[in-house]
């Protein structure tokens, strides 16, 4: 029988080395758990928007719908069995099946790829109009109504008449001259918005122009255009926040009326209107390649109108 | 007694309600027949091209002479005819009686005057060319008249009943607006965008035509609109229907959907006389890239005929190549062919297409093809009035354009295959191709003249800078109460005067 003692040394050997293990386990996982603190702390905001922005159902599907729409369009490619554009003559006019989710249409291209690659296309032309609109319009309905007299009424005169003509109407002139092609889609989203976000970005300046601190601040002789960038550009981002989410939802909507009526993106791209536009002589015969890319349309649309209005509680609430 | 006599006029009123409807109803589906067509732009016989603007047309006027259904010449305001033994001399009778709408007798003067219009060179009319072997046009008598030729054409009988050539009134001011005809209808009402009301000419020269008392065009600029009118009842007759919606009828009941092979093509050509479409090299590589079967499978689900590049289609029987076939797809080729022109990196090209028919799914059938044999395919997707307008069609380096039917092959050739032809949008240009088309269209040699045709049917298919990848059927669909409807294959020469309803 061993005596106690002549076994420590080997018991105290590996003790050191589960206590070495330990003491090495318990320093990554504070680096760890520092790490995420940092992030958490770094994401609280984004979270608590978030958080805000779902506590209302509506708006958090609203949401949830947008966020997997943006996902498919930045992985689709890589994630669709087959490509958008290719021509399958073997199999025209499928019903949906587990190979072809959604169908076939007429040329044998299968449907489900093109209406989520089409998801890239349409958010994408979408999304940089209404940048692009949101970013002229702010640019010029801040300055011009920042300096007001002539310069700002001569501007909003013109803005009126173009907001006199329906944005379709203007559309279809603009592309008329331009010709189609994704870039004329992409100008005419731009110029169609512009006089709107300048209007209400305007209406905020008019408000904020009053404001004591902005007196204030021109009393100090703090320089213009460090008033407008400084002072009352803050002032007027979440109204600016919620007509860009609500111009985006108009975008999609636009460029799809325009895909439908053959001015807008050229086939074969797999833009949802132009989808929609060619399976409707097929409408009997291949109801899917219609019903799809429609139903597509309209849930992103009614999606980022939902998120628009979740948007503007939030930020109304915050401000 | 007061809820009594209150009950006793509302019934009445109820019953005359009823009376006048159901007697209203009766009326409109007794006896005016409704058309669903394109919107004709160009009412001038002279300038129409289209189907609707030919079948509107074909109602308010006649013709010298018709063609039947079997391609042969029949008698309309001519009732016979008569031709010398050296085939330079024609002389007509026309029928006795004849009048205008506007009371006043149609004259052999009148048919003077209206050829004397189309080949005036002064006037540029799109005819001009066809009637340019005339050397003159004389009344004999008021209803004697006789052509003249400068040498043989075994076609002048063709030639004679061009869709453009209605008879008008001597003298007509204004050819487009005043539709003063001598044919089975009369306007009553036009209004352009709209639909144009015609009542039976109850004078008409021809014993039992028309077969309704009113005629109504229904202008739709949209197909799916006008097949639904068809479903819902609000027209008898739907003519010209993509492929799509014509096989969507077959299954609608109370509706006939007919189809009749035709001699119309869809042309698929580059521009020979410019970079690239000059170089044999990139035609060669054009014609290996498409796969014409496959086209015709996927644009017409196998409705039509097959084409093999040349106008010349198998409906025309003895002149028809049957034996001829394409040099099978070689897409690999294709792309050597072009890297040894210099396009290496691709051919960039935009294919320009009209809106109309299958075309805009033919351009992108072949964009996928011509790009699997290197070359760079943008679509452009084109309405009818931009692709036609201001004849940019004759301009752009690849396009797609649709040709209607016509009776004889010879037309084709004179307008768009000879060189410096009106209509040659692929600015082709072959002496032996000229050469024989000038002989098939003088020889009163049969066998020449077959042995023409196949000859250039052989050398287009060679060396034209253009595909023919199908000839299509026309399409219409009518109302089961719809009687008499021959559908034809140019469907604008389509008789409505023959139709009654049941």
């Amino acid at each position: 029988m061993q005596s106690p003692q002549s076994n420590r040394p080997r018991q105290s050997r590996l003790q050191t080395a589960a206590a070495f293990l330990m003491r090495g386990l318990r320093a990554v996982f504070r680096v760890v758990r520092w790490l995420y603190q940092k992030i958490v702390e770094g994401l609280y905001p984004v979270f608590r928007f978030l958080r805000r922005l779902y506590h209302h159902p509506a708006a958090g599907v609203g949401t949830s719908i947008v966020l997997v729409f943006v996902v498919l369009a930045i992985v689709g490619t890589w994630l669709v069995p087959f490509e958008p554009t290719e021509q399958i003559l073997t199999a025209r006019r499928q019903a949906p099946s587990l190979t072809h989710w959604f169908g076939t249409d007429h040329l044998g291209r299968d449907v489900f790829s093109r209406v989520v690659v089409g998801s890239r296309d349409i958010l994408l032309l979408a999304g940089l109009g209404t940048a692009l609109a949101v970013f002229i319009g702010t640019a010029l309905g801040l300055v011009t109504s920042y300096i007001g007299g002539w310069l700002e009424e001569v501007t909003f005169r013109i803005f009126d008449s173009l907001l006199a003509m329906p944005a379709l109407l203007l559309a279809l002139l603009l592309l008329g001259t331009l010709g189609p092609s994704r870039t004329s889609v992409l100008v005419v989203i731009a110029i169609s918005y512009v006089p709107i976000v300048a209007r209400v970005v305007r209406s905020v300046v008019l408000d904020t122009k009053t404001k004591e601190y902005i007196a204030a601040a021109r009393t100090q002789g703090e320089p213009a255009w460090y008033i407008v960038g400084r002072q009352v550009l803050p002032s007027v981002l979440p109204a600016l926040a919620v007509e860009a989410a609500l111009r985006f939802s108009y975008a999609i909507f636009l460029v799809a009326s325009l895909g439908f009526l053959g001015v807008g993106v050229q086939p074969p791209s797999p833009d949802w209107g132009l989808m929609v536009s060619e399976a409707r002589n097929f409408a009997a015969l291949t109801p899917w390649a219609l019903y799809f890319p429609a139903f597509a349309i309209s849930l992103l649309v009614i999606a980022m109108n939902l998120m628009a209005d979740g948007l503007k509680r939030v930020l109304q609430g915050e401000r | 007694m007061l809820i009594h006599l209150r009950f006793c006029r509302t019934l009445g009123v109820h019953i005359a309600v009823a009376i006048l409807f159901v007697s209203v109803g009766f009326g409109v589906a007794q006896d005016t027949l409704r058309i669903a067509s394109d919107v004709p732009v160009q009412l001038d016989p002279a300038f129409a091209a289209s189907d609707a603007e030919i079948a509107v047309l074909n109602t308010i006027y006649d013709y010298l002479v018709d063609i039947d259904s079997n391609n042969n010449i029949a008698p309309r305001l001519a009732t016979s005819w008569e031709v010398s033994d050296d085939g330079l001399s024609y002389t007509f009778n026309l029928a006795e009686g004849v009048t205008f709408h506007d009371g006043s007798p149609l004259t052999a003067s009148d048919v003077v005057w209206t050829y004397d219009r189309l080949r005036d060179p002064a006037l540029e009319l799109p005819t001009a060319d066809l009637y340019a072997n005339i050397a003159s046009i004389d009344a004999l008598d008021d209803t004697t008249v006789s052509f003249s030729l400068t040498e043989t054409n075994p076609f002048f009988l063709y030639d004679l009943s061009d869709n453009h050539a209605f008879i008008l009134k001597a003298e007509t001011a204004d050819p487009a607006a005043d539709f003063n005809g001598s044919g089975p209808f009369v306007v009553s009402d036009y209004s352009p965008e709209n639909r144009m009301s015609l009542t039976a000419n109850e004078s008409y020269f021809i014993e039992g035509k028309p077969g309704v008392d009113a005629l109504e065009f229904i202008f739709f600029s949209d197909q799916a609109a006008s097949v639904d009118a068809l479903r819902g009842g609000q027209v008898d007759i739907v003519l010209n229907m993509p492929l799509a919606l014509y096989e969507t009828l077959d299954v609608i009941p109370g509706v006939t959907a007919v189809s009749v092979p035709s001699n119309g093509f869809d042309l698929v050509r580059l521009r020979a006389d410019r970079a690239p479409g000059n170089d044999p090299r990139v035609i060669e590589a054009f014609k290996l890239a498409v796969d014409r079967e496959a086209i015709f499978e996927l644009v017409k689900n196998g409705i039509g005929a097959l084409g093999q590049d040349s106008p010349i289609g198998p409906l025309y029987d003895s002149y028809y190549a049957a034996e001829l076939t394409p040099t099978p797809r070689d897409p690999a080729r294709a792309r050597e062919l072009l890297a040894e022109a210099g396009y290496a990196d691709g051919l960039e090209l935009t294919l320009h297409t009209p809106d109309s028919g299958d075309r805009p799914d033919l351009a992108v059938v072949l964009q996928q093809q011509l790009e699997e044999a290197g070359f760079v395919i943008d679509i452009s997707v084109e309405p009818e009035s931009v692709y036609y307008g201001e004849n940019g069609w004759l301009e752009v380096d690849l396009g797609i354009t649709g040709w209607g039917s016509r009776p004889l092959p010879q037309f084709y050739l004179d307008v768009m295959v000879i060189c410096g032809a009106r209509w040659n949008e692929a600015k082709y240009c072959n002496e032996d191709v000229d050469a024989l088309a000038s002989t098939a269209g003088t020889t009163l040699d049969e066998a020449a003249r077959i042995d023409a045709y196949q000859q250039i049917q052989a050398i287009l298919l060679e060396s034209a800078p253009f595909v023919i990848p199908y000839f299509f059927a026309e399409t219409a669909a009518h109302a089961e109460n719809v009687v008499g409807f021959d559908l034809q294959a140019f469907v604008g020469r389509t008789d409505f005067a023959a139709i009654s309803l049941q």
